[in-house]
């Protein structure tokens, strides 16, 4: 850093540009280059057919990834998948639908209707997962919760689709039509996959990495072509940098009303530590994997573009803020247990005094304050405090 | 017959077996033990099989030792083999059973003593009470409406009812003085780490002892013999005594600071440094030590613990590392600074528990004239020592027909056997010694 004679913000912003992950990289190329060379005329129509074969083979291979054991096995730990079901169809609908309201007019309708669009998404499988592990949570319970959130996501996701958005025009083609859409692209080739998993599972299982090219090429084809389609309609006419802003503004209120709401929850329900930390990262992620192909499968060519480009911008948020948080977490435990071979919680002198303290310090410690205890703890640690004052020489008695 | 020394020499010399004494004990703690809620197993079985040894042993011309056939009771935290060790608490109401005795009580089997029961305690030994939510509350021989006090409270219940002759307790910050103090019996903290704690339930490592109840200076002496690994060393023939001074003189019963000043009217007052600081740091250490050995539970259920030590259990555990550091890096110049500074005493006088039993009724007592909770601040005077790790031997007042006191009588590490001949001169004297409860109990064991 001395040598190139870097400022410590300009490392900070390197750093931040590096952990951008390669995948978003290959995204934004992918719509740089359908804005410069969109997919025109014959090769619209190859296009539409390769993104539809791609969102068939995406879904196909959802569903023999998804594991049967992996939720059957996890789901004794019902009350966590419920608050994080709860969290991933229930509160993020409803802040989507609150963030909308209130930004209307602000944004372009489709932008808004994209915004709506990834709060109905299930979560992300892979990436809740690497960061319930960075930061030392309950790995078992997230892969059952993830994969749970994306099994629902198949039924759940269309069916909130329709009760909820109202895109403009001709945007959101009839029920019936969508129904029997969502029947031969998604559920079917889901069904497939997995009704074929005990065939094929233990080759996808043993083949990821040769696999990951394929699933990811597939969500590029289908960017593409939908960005093709929304730049041959004019979509950077109607997206300008401002709109951009507003997007990334609009999807951190979100992201930040759900992260809080999920922490609050964790400790309402006295989640541990370990299962708090699933909550977090499995309740407020939504997954780019599924919902591009989703769009692709669900609305007219040239709207999914203007659709998923919200998306994008909160799967990049996302990404950005659970590595922090896990890196976080992952230093708080690992002070949690160099303290906790002799029977401490952590490097401060200062006592937990509130309840919320309370809570926190004992989840730390990887238990649960009863609320019947509450009072009696708070008391109790008030006495103490009276004598680390006095130990100190600051006491009353000293 | 209350004494031990007294029954072991009446089973030696054939004038009672060791069956009868057990029988007869049994049939008491059947009885008076469970009306002062101080028994929580009576090991009628295992008692009958140890007393046939004994009898066995002396037809056979053997000496069982010097405890033949007395019999005496633990504090429920000491294993015995086949039985779950429970520390008083529910929750290890059905633990797995020991594999084999406490070696305290293995030595005392040696020595002749005959196990007969358990005895009550507060949970884990958090407490100066004996309010157990499990079993009760242990009650005091000399007034059944007050304290026995604890967390040893069982074990100095039926000694001082004259149930038992002598019994095991622990002592962390006071658990055998306090309640020694307040039954008007014997009762020893030893050097720390000094007697086997092997086979022991822990509360806070730092400071856990085990030690004997008993109603005589002689009988406790016999007693830690047994227990003890090393010889009895001999004491100088005079001692030099001190009074201790400052906050041991004050939250204090004016007949205790009377009776110091009455054994030893030219000892001169010593006043220890930083006893307040002590104390807390005591405190801090005991809750995070006892509260961390439990964390494991309370992730499990952390309501099946009595509500009385659950609450201070789960906030000890959460207090921060440093603290507890600092607490310790205290202890160790606090320790230096006492042993130098005592190095010219061979027995210092204290109060033990700062007061006469307080009632069932309204377990509290006066600290700086305000109200504390008994359960937390009986152990005022023994705690400091306690952080220090010296031996201290509590003593009753000699006060026939009145609700007893004790004194504490501090000694030098190792300094146990001055202790006993101190106490042992301070009988003869009559100034100190165990008074049987007026009323229902007076207990005679043969």
């Amino acid at each position: 850093m001395v040598k190139t004679g870097m400022t410590p913000i300009m490392a900070r912003s390197v750093k931040l540009l590096l952990s951008v992950d390669r995948f978003m990289v290959c995204l934004l190329t992918v719509v740089v280059a359908a804005s410069l060379l969109p997919a025109r005329g014959w090769a619209t129509s190859w296009a539409d057919v390769l993104a539809k074969l791609a969102i068939t083979l995406l879904f196909f291979l959802h569903g023999a990834k998804l594991s049967r054991a992996a939720i059957i096995q996890g789901a004794g730990n019902w009350r966590l998948h419920a608050v994080t079901l709860a969290s991933t169809y229930i509160l993020f609908p409803a802040a989507g639908l609150a963030i909308v309201w209130l930004a209307r007019g602000t944004v372009d309708p489709l932008l808004l209707s994209g915004l709506l669009y990834l709060t109905l998404l299930p979560s992300t499988v892979q990436s809740s997962i690497a960061f319930t592990a960075m930061a030392r949570g309950n790995v078992a319970a997230a892969v059952c919760s993830a994969s749970l959130s994306n099994l629902a996501g198949i039924f759940l996701t269309p069916m909130l689709v329709g009760l909820v958005m109202t895109v403009s025009g001709s945007a959101w083609v009839s029920a019936s039509h969508s129904i029997g859409t969502i029947a031969l692209q998604l559920l079917l080739p889901f069904l497939a996959g997995h009704l074929l998993r005990p065939l094929i599972g233990g080759f996808i299982d043993r083949n990821k990495a040769i696999l990951l090219p394929v699933d990811r090429g597939s969500i590029l084809l289908v960017v593409y072509s939908a960005f093709s389609a929304a730049v041959i309609n004019g979509i950077w006419t109607r997206v300008g940098w401002v709109d951009l802003l507003v997007l990334l503004a609009l999807s951190t209120l979100i992201l930040g009303i759900v992260m809080a709401m999920n922490r609050l929850v964790a400790r309402l329900v006295h989640l541990p530590r370990e299962d708090a930390i699933v909550l977090l990262f499995c309740g407020s992620k939504k997954s780019l994997v599924s919902g591009v192909p989703m769009a692709g499968a669900l609305f007219p060519p040239a709207h999914v573009g203007l659709i998923v480009l919200p998306l994008m911008i909160f799967h990049q948020l996302q990404l950005f803020v659970c590595a922090a948080l896990a890196a976080r977490f992952r230093r708080q435990e690992e002070r949690g247990e160099a303290l906790a071979a002799d029977g401490s919680i952590d490097g401060t002198t200062r006592l937990p005094r509130t309840e919320g303290e309370i809570a926190n310090a004992a989840a730390t410690l990887g238990f649960q304050v009863p609320d019947a205890c509450m009072p009696g703890i708070v008391a109790n640690l008030a006495v103490l405090g009276g004598h680390a004052e006095t130990l100190r020489g600051s006491g009353v008695g000293a | 017959m209350r004494h031990a020394i007294e029954i072991a020499a009446a089973v030696k010399a054939g004038s009672v077996t060791a069956a009868q004494v057990v029988d007869r004990c049994l049939a008491a703690l059947e009885t008076d033990g469970c009306r002062l809620v101080a028994v929580t197993r009576i090991l009628a079985d295992r008692a009958r099989r140890e007393a046939k040894l004994v009898d066995a042993a002396i037809a056979d011309g053997k000496d069982p030792g010097p405890l033949a056939g007395v019999p005496y009771g633990v504090k429920d935290l000491f294993d015995i083999a086949g039985l779950p060790t429970t520390a008083g608490s529910a929750l290890y109401a059905n633990a797995p059973p020991a594999q084999q005795d406490a070696e305290a009580i293995r030595r005392l089997r040696a020595g002749g003593a005959i196990l007969v029961a358990t005895l009550n305690m507060d949970e884990f030994a958090y407490g100066f009470a004996t309010i157990n939510a499990h079993h009760g509350t242990t009650r005091n021989p000399h007034d059944e409406d007050r304290l026995a006090g604890g967390s040893s409270g069982g074990s100095a219940a039926v000694v001082a009812a004259g149930l038992l002759p002598f019994s095991l307790g622990s002592d962390t910050n006071g658990s055998i003085r306090v309640p020694a103090s307040l039954t008007g019996i014997y009762g020893l903290k030893p050097t720390h780490g000094s007697l086997p704690l092997e086979g022991v339930f822990p509360f806070a490592a730092s400071f856990d002892d085990v030690g004997p109840f008993a109603v005589s200076a002689a009988d406790l002496q016999t007693i830690w013999d047994v227990l003890a690994d090393d010889a009895v060393a001999v004491g100088p023939s005079a001692f030099r005594v001190g009074r201790l001074g400052g906050p041991f003189r004050e939250n204090a019963d004016p007949d205790q600071i009377a009776a110091i000043d009455a054994l030893a009217p030219d000892a001169p007052i010593v006043c220890l440094p930083d006893i307040p600081r002590a104390r807390s740091a005591a405190f801090l250490i005991t809750a995070a030590e006892g509260g961390a050995a439990h964390r494991a539970a309370f992730a499990q259920d952390a309501m099946a613990f009595d509500p009385a030590t659950r609450d201070r259990l789960m906030a000890g555990a959460l207090l921060p590392r440093a603290l507890y550091d600092e607490a310790q890096e205290f202890r160790s110049t606090f320790k230096q600074a006492i042993a130098e500074l005592l190095a010219d005493y061979d027995v210092l006088l204290a109060p033990a528990a700062p007061c006469i039993a307080p009632t069932i009724a309204d377990p509290r007592i006066l600290i700086d004239g305000a109200p504390a909770p008994a359960r937390r601040d009986l152990g005022i005077h023994t705690q400091p020592i306690s952080f220090t790790g010296l031996p201290a031997l509590a003593v009753p007042l000699l006060r026939p027909g009145r609700l007893p006191l004790g004194l504490q009588l501090i000694g030098r590490p190792g300094g146990e056997p001055m202790l006993f001949r101190f106490a042992a001169e301070l009988e003869g004297k009559g100034l100190i010694g165990a008074s049987p409860p007026i009323g229902a109990f007076r207990g005679n064991m043969i």
